[in-house]
């Protein structure tokens, strides 16, 4: 008890320290465009799969297109990004992320509940009254990370248990929540995830309170219609947050989203399906492949994970074989790979490569269930949920490789989640009258080499300064060699750090002895200074903690940064709060 | 038109489940067939066709695109049926309520758990898919046909069989739910009998309740509230209505009684009782009131309420008169369930039809599906064991078994690897020391789940 | 006339009563006209054995008996030697659930003091309930940590710890395992490295300063050593006079252990469990250790494995040229020894070599193979007569004799049965 309470204590406290960090330094605003209308010229028009204009002109205005094709007539107020030879896509459309959205720490187990057959719904993962605007914050890293991939949409759910809330579709771009949002309330967001310790504590428990719960609800739908006609005489209905939630559901106004990786766990969403008929969406499928035509029965929309297994083997098995290459040029005498092969195999080498070659077949599974898909015409997305950001262009390569034609993988990210989610109208193409949602690389987008220039989302254009290919390999080359040495943490730093309430002045002074960082943090909030923990400089990234004291209660700051040259750029991050971006400049000595 | 489309929507997922269920014919030729309910015929062919035994005699001919099995040498049987399982399943227990009746092991199957494969290895063709013992009142059961092949969970259950329920008494509701656990009733075994007795009083009150307001609500003019929808109630009701066969875990002849006791009280006639290692004190009241057993061949003393059972319990049941089945609660036991029926020879000298019975017709009557399984007999569904030696012998090895008259194990082509799903991120080293902790039995596999609620360590987790 | 009933069944009921007299006896008998297999003399028909004074006296074709013997007449029955399980906890442990009732897990890390055979209860309800099974001879021993104490060979017929000891103890290694213990282990790759590289060298360690404890014990002939009572348990081990039970199971694990044992040169090392040992059955069948293998009635290892792995390793393993004893591991049902022999027979063992492997095997294993393991004349009366082939489920046993004591063939599963075959009062408390 004692420890929940001080750390709901320490929430409180946190939060009016982050909103209490004194604006030391005037953070400038980004400038702002001098215009909303831009005009890409001489650009490959990909206007969705199958339509394409080559070589013709996008004019965006006020966040709208306004004009596409070979011939059109440049805006006297548009600013010209000459795309010569690039490639303009719609943007694209994530079906399940939880992009821009901060993940709550997980709570500290509290006594033994006393009766855990009965909890509070908010206890039991049951709040699908949450509105996902509560936690949206436009600062997420998150968000600049997927939006650098060429996605301008996605499907967000709030965190939570069986039940987390009301899914909604953002734009990846925006000043506040509000502003982000394109559709609210675009879904009713489930999971098959028990609670800890109270019921429903297992899947067969939340099957049963889901069932429970939606055939409550129409109990009570209905009974609210008879009251609303007449209410003389008869009871008033009680109000009920969760069951009110699912009203939608029942009237089948709002689908339900529902999150299905394993096979079994699509399989026990097509039963609820089946048993209660809401209209349904399956998102972040990883394994799919085996009930394609089960999926198709039921009608249900799906989106497909872009998180695929890593393919450690083949990772490991192409560096061994360069490094046997290598070894093969340098001392041919050795001869040692020939004599393996010849060896003659044992028991337990058989049954070894018989296990890696079911392996090998399962691999091809995961990589290949988008074209399974697609050869089976079922309509498909993507969901990003479980996919780290570095992975997804790999991935959507690896799935193309396996089958997937790449008009159907561009449909996949544009025109079927648009249609899908009932935005046809509005995204998924590049055409007149569409949200100026665009991506636009320098090569083919499924290219190896593409990559991404420029993305507009609404018409707010965000630019990516790529390095030629061939210096960022030379940069990759110093990364591990040379330019480690040049990298130069030690010093004194001014930093600062965006919060919601203002920018954060510090000063940080970085010692560095043999592998060893120490350092120190002072100024602004923290006072006095702090040392630095936990600092480690990897190439030229650098991270540290520090926690300092504010109003009695410790606040622990990550803090990773990379350096260049006399700069540094990164974030720093409060747990429970999120992540906020932070710069820093050597102090001149 | 939108209809038409709906109706071949419809059809297009009736087909494609009826697809699901695999039925095949096989002519198993020349063994001794051990019928169950009809005696041995030695020399005697059993005829599958799609999926159910249509002849057995002498010189059967195989239809057309049948396969053959030579059983020449061997013993052919009905597939066992084991009427306590934990297997195919992701979870075991929703251990958080003394009365968790509104879940339900039919959400919860794992069609991918290979302990299904390793079962149907040693003959075993159906199993009882239970929820754990850590409630009074548990969750709902699913019986499983083990179709090992398919990822479709619907298509393990089996169509038609009853539903059923698991109880508990004893030990594990109280210490998961009594002082030691969560800290309401039940702590001791007169809370076990209160928390059944006031869950069917309640049921029944809501049963009159919807009752009523079914009747009224069609009435000109009425406008009342429908009673607030209850699933946990839903299935209370069932069971007084006679839908739901009642399984309870138990072990002391005290708790048994008093569950007969209660079960009389409210006119519920469907109840087998599992383990009930002391069954055979209370045989002549068990037998009286029709109430079948299933037990372990000789476990005991894993627990103190095991500490005076006897290997002779099924012996002692069976010649009171009970309807006695042999069971595993295990994935290693199951696989060897002919072994255990066995040994009703050595503990009470059963003959072989009553030792076989054990494992076939008799757990078919306490599923309720003694009409499709449980004995050789022409309409019966085609699930067969061969055996290459008696089945009641130590030395004998299964051959074949078969489902529906589709062949899912055959000894002589069985491949080593037989998951369904292969983890594509496992890293193979077949000499490393990732392996299964299976070593003992756990004799608690009716506790899986319920463990997180307990502050005790017990000892034969550990085991 | 119903008084008469009455009164006849009360008679019948002393006699009963008597004949199932609890007691022991000791005396000489003469068990005559079985099938005797000797397991290493070959099979004997229609032949004799007597027992006399705890010992077998005679083996072979006589039909007359000694003077004074009580004759059994073993017409149509089959005479083994006592069956020996070379792995259990029995006597340590009463009701599994019940930390009051087991004594098989001492407090420690390196505890080889801890003593198995003082803590076994010659009275335990289990001990009856195995024997008149055929069981007459288990090692019982402690477990849980590395060095969880020192496993002891037991009779089971006797009233104090001595009566029951078998003259044989081995000092239990669990050997570090370097991989994970199940899916439920959740510990990184690292963690579990680190913690089987840490437990290595504490194994060593213990070795090490056991040979410095050794060496200091020899140059000052145990003057000179303090008391360190773990020390004093090891010195018997590495001076090679007791036998190092190393448990280890998975394959990598025993490659590891063959490569520790050769480098430590130890010489009086068993290995036990070995259940991936088919995997590895070669390497071990070079390095020359036994195995003590069990349960036979288990799962494969390892999801991928063939479903009968576990019923063939023994069988697995003998082929390949290991010396193989059998186990249960149990505490309650070490009365299913015969039945995991049965399924290594079925499972490629074959019958004569599962007969081997709890009797003879695990007497030379143990170094006792003078006194148990065998019907020969001069070894210790541990005799089991089976109304016909003991692995066979439904066979019963007739008679167990222990160190020559012939043992009632009662315990609480026969008592209850026959209390409760035909319960009195039945459904009805007035009526019979």
């Amino acid at each position: 008890m004692k420890k929940l309470f001080s750390s709901v204590l320490l929430k409180k406290l946190l939060t009016v320290a982050v909103f209490c960090w004194p604006a030391v330094l005037f953070a400038q605003d980004e400038l702002a465009p001098v215009s909303r209308t831009y005009a890409i010229t001489n650009v490959n028009i990909i206007q969705a799969p199958g339509r394409k204009i080559d070589m013709g002109t996008v004019v965006m205005k006020d966040g709208l297109i306004v004009s596409v094709g070979k011939n059109v007539s440049i805006p006297a107020d548009a600013i010209v990004i000459k795309a010569d030879s690039m490639y303009v896509y719609a943007g694209f459309i994530d079906g399940l992320s939880r992009v821009g959205l901060t993940k709550p720490k997980d709570e500290e187990r509290g006594p033994r509940p006393k009766d855990p057959g009965n909890p509070k719904p908010e206890e039991a993962g049951i709040t699908p009254q949450n509105d996902v605007r509560v936690s949206l914050n436009p600062a997420e890293k998150s968000i600049e990370e997927l939006r650098a991939l060429g996605f301008t949409a996605a499907h967000v759910v709030p965190y939570g248990g069986m039940m987390p809330g009301n899914g909604s579709i953002i734009l990846l771009s925006g000043k506040s929540a509000d502003q982000m949002v394109l559709v609210n309330k675009s879904s009713f967001y489930s999971e098959l995830s028990p609670a800890r310790g109270v019921y429903p504590a297992t899947v067969m428990g939340v099957m049963a309170k889901y069932r429970e719960l939606y055939r409550q609800a129409s109990l009570s739908r209905a009974y609210e219609n008879a009251y609303a006609s007449n209410r003389a005489g008869i009871q008033r209905p009680a109000t009920d947050r969760v069951l009110e939630s699912l009203y939608p559901v029942v009237d089948k106004r709002q689908p339900v989203l529902f999150k299905a990786e394993r096979v079994v766990d699509a399989q026990r969403v097509l039963t609820l399906q089946n048993d209660l008929g809401f209209s349904l969406m399956l998102a972040e499928l990883k394994e799919g492949w085996d009930i394609v035509n089960k999926i198709k029965a039921a009608n249900a929309k799906v989106f497909l994970s872009l998180d695929l297994p890593e393919d450690k083997d083949k990772k490991d098995d192409k560096k061994k074989d360069e490094s046997k290459k290598e070894e093969g040029k340098k001392d041919e005498a050795k001869k040692e790979e020939p004599k393996k092969e010849e060896a003659p195999k044992t028991a337990t080498a058989e049954e070894k490569a018989a296990l890696e070659k079911r392996k090998a077949e399962f691999m091809a599974r995961y990589v290949g269930q988008a074209a399974t898909f697609q050869k089976a015409g079922v309509k498909f997305g993507f969901s990003t949920l479980s996919a780290k950001s570095g992975n997804i262009q790999a991935n959507l390569r690896r799935m193309i490789e396996a089958g997937l034609p790449e008009d159907a993988a561009l449909a996949s990210l544009t025109t079927a989640p648009a249609e899908m989610l009932g935005l046809s109208d509005r995204l998924g193409s590049v055409d007149n009258g569409k949200i100026a949602n665009l991506v636009i690389s320098d090569k083919p987008y499924f290219n190896e080499k593409a990559k991404v220039r420029y993305v507009f989302v609404e018409g707010t254009m965000y630019k990516f300064d790529v390095k030629d290919s061939k210096d960022s390999k030379d940069g990759k080359k110093n990364d591990s060699g040379s330019k480690d040495a040049g990298v130069k943490a030690e010093g004194e730093w001014s930093i600062s750090t965006e919060t919601p309430n203002g920018v954060e002045q510090s000063k940080l002074v970085i010692k560095k002895e043999g592998n060893t960082i120490t350092g120190t943090m002072s100024g602004g909030s923290i006072n006095p200074a702090v040392g630095i923990d936990n600092a480690k400089l990897d190439g030229n990234a650098l991270t540290f903690t520090f926690t300092f004291n504010y109003g009695g209660s410790n606040i622990t700051v990550e803090v990773a940064v990379k350096i260049e040259g006399d700069s540094f750029k990164g974030t720093s991050s409060v747990a429970e709060y999120g992540s906020f971006p932070t710069e820093g400049k050597r102090l001149p000595k | 038109m939108k209809k038409l489309i709906t109706i071949a929507c419809l059809l297009i997922a009736i087909s494609s489940m009826a697809q699901q269920i695999e039925r095949g014919t096989v002519l198993i030729k020349n063994g001794t067939v051990l019928t169950i309910t009809q005696g041995v015929k030695e020399n005697t062919d059993v005829l599958i066709k799609d999926g159910k035994i249509s002849q057995i005699g002498k010189n059967l001919a195989a239809p057309a695109g049948a396969k053959v099995i030579d059983a020449t040498g061997y013993h052919v049987m009905p597939g066992i049926i084991d009427a306590h399982s934990h297997l195919a399943l992701d979870a075991v227990n929703e251990a958080t309520t003394p009365v968790s009746a509104m879940v339900w092991e039919g959400d919860d199957l794992d069609p991918l758990d290979i302990a299904m494969y390793r079962a149907i290895a040693g003959g075993v063709t159906i199993s009882h898919a239970m929820h754990g013992s850590a409630n009074a009142i548990g969750g709902q059961c699913q019986t499983i046909k083990h179709r090992y092949g398919t990822v479709d969970p619907k298509v393990l259950m089996m169509e038609g069989a009853p539903r059923t329920i698991k109880f508990a008494l004893g030990e594990n509701p109280t210490r998961v739910h009594g002082n030691n656990g969560a800290g309401i009733v039940p702590n001791t075994r007169m809370g076990v009998e209160f928390v059944i007795r006031q869950a069917f009083s309640e049921g029944k009150e809501y049963m009159e309740s919807w009752n009523k307001y079914n009747a009224s609500k069609n009435q000109k003019g009425f406008r009342g509230a429908p009673p607030k929808y209850d699933l946990r109630m839903e299935t209370i009701a069932a069971i007084l209505r006679g839908e739901i066969i009642i399984h309870c875990h138990s072990y002391r002849a005290d708790e048994i009684y008093m569950l007969l006791k209660v079960c009389k009280d409210f006119g519920i006639k469907r109840l087998v009782f599992q383990h009930v290692n002391e069954g055979f004190k209370v045989a002549p009241e068990l037998a009286a009131q029709g109430a079948m057993a299933s037990v372990f061949a000789d476990w005991w003393a894993y627990k103190f309420e095991v500490y005076y059972s006897t290997a002779y319990n099924a012996a002692i049941l069976t010649r009171n008169g009970v309807v006695t089945s042999i069971n595993s609660d295990d994935a290693e036991l199951t696989r060897h369930l002919y072994h255990e029926a066995a040994k009703t020879q050595k503990y009470g000298g059963l003959t072989d039809d009553e030792a076989l019975s054990l494992i076939t017709i008799n757990p078919a009557k306490q599923l309720g599906i003694d009409n499709r399984v449980g004995s050789l007999e022409v309409g019966k569904d085609g699930d067969v064991v061969i055996f290459k030696g008696h089945p009641l012998s130590v030395y004998t090895v299964p051959a074949y078994t078969i489902i529906d008259g589709v062949i899912k194990f055959d000894r002589e082509k069985d491949a080593d690897d037989m998951r369904l799903y292969v983890d594509p991120k496992q890293t193979i080293d077949i000499t490393d020391a990732v392996f299964e902790e299976t070593l003992s039995h756990n004799h608690d596999e009716c506790m899986k789940n319920a463990e997180f609620l307990l502050n005790v360590k017990f000892a034969d987790q550990n085991r | 006339m119903k008084k008469i009933i009455y009164l006849i069944l009360f008679v019948c009921a002393g006699v009963a009563a008597k004949a199932q007299s609890p007691k022991g006896k000791y005396g000489t008998f003469a068990l005559t006209n079985a099938t005797i297999e000797t397991v290493t003399k070959g099979t004997i028909n229609n032949g004799t054995v007597i027992i006399s004074n705890g010992k077998i006296t005679y083996v072979g074709a006589a039909t007359t008996a000694p003077a004074g013997a009580e004759v059994i007449d073993c017409k149509g029955k089959w005479i083994y030697p006592g069956f020996i399980d070379s792995g259990t906890n029995l006597g340590l442990s009463e009701v599994g659930s019940d930390q009051r009732t087991i004594d098989m897990n001492e407090i420690g890390e390196v505890i080889p003091q801890m003593q198995a055979l003082t803590a076994v209860n010659p009275n335990s309800v289990l001990i009856p309930v195995t024997r008149v099974n055929g069981v007459t001879t288990v090692l019982t021993a402690p477990v849980g940590s590395m060095f969880p104490g020192t496993a002891a060979l037991i009779n089971l017929h006797g009233y104090t710890p001595d009566q029951m000891y078998a003259n044989f103890k081995g000092v239990v290694v669990n050997f570090p395992s370097t991989g994970r213990r199940g899916g439920f282990d959740r510990r990184s790759d690292e963690d579990i490295k680190s913690a089987s590289e840490k437990a290595m060298k504490k194994l060593n360690e213990v070795f090490d300063r056991a040979i410095q404890f050794h060496k200091l014990d020899s140059a000052t002939k145990g003057k000179g050593v303090e008391y360190y009572p773990e020390m004093e348990a090891m010195l018997p081990v590495v001076r090679g006079e007791r036998t190092i039970l190393l448990e280890v199971n998975a394959a990598k694990d025993i490659l590891e252990a063959l490569t520790w044992v050769k480098e430590r040169k130890l010489k009086n090392v068993v290995l036990t469990g070995c259940r991936e040992g088919w995997r590895v059955a070669g390497d071990i069948a070079k390095a020359g250790l036994p195995v003590i293998a069990g349960p036979v009635l288990a799962l494969p290892s390892r999801e991928y494995d063939r479903y009968d792995k576990a019923y063939a390793n023994p069988g697995l393993m003998k082929k390949a040229g290991v010396k193989v004893a059998l186990r249960t591991s149990e505490t309650e049902n070490v009365r299913n020894l015969l039945f995991n022999a049965g399924f290594a027979a079925a499972y490629g063992l074959g019958r004569e070599e599962a007969l081997k492997a709890v009797t003879i095997v695990p007497a030379e294993i143990f170094g006792v193979s003078d006194k148990l393991g065998s019907i020969e004349v001069g070894k210790t009366a541990n005799i089991v007569v089976s109304d016909g082939d003991p692995f066979e489920t439904k066979t019963n046993i007739i008679h167990v004799f222990i160190d020559g004591w012939q043992i009632p063939m009662v315990s609480r599963h026969t008592q209850l049965y026959d209390e409760f075959l035909k319960r009195e009062p039945g459904v009805n408390k007035s009526q019979k």
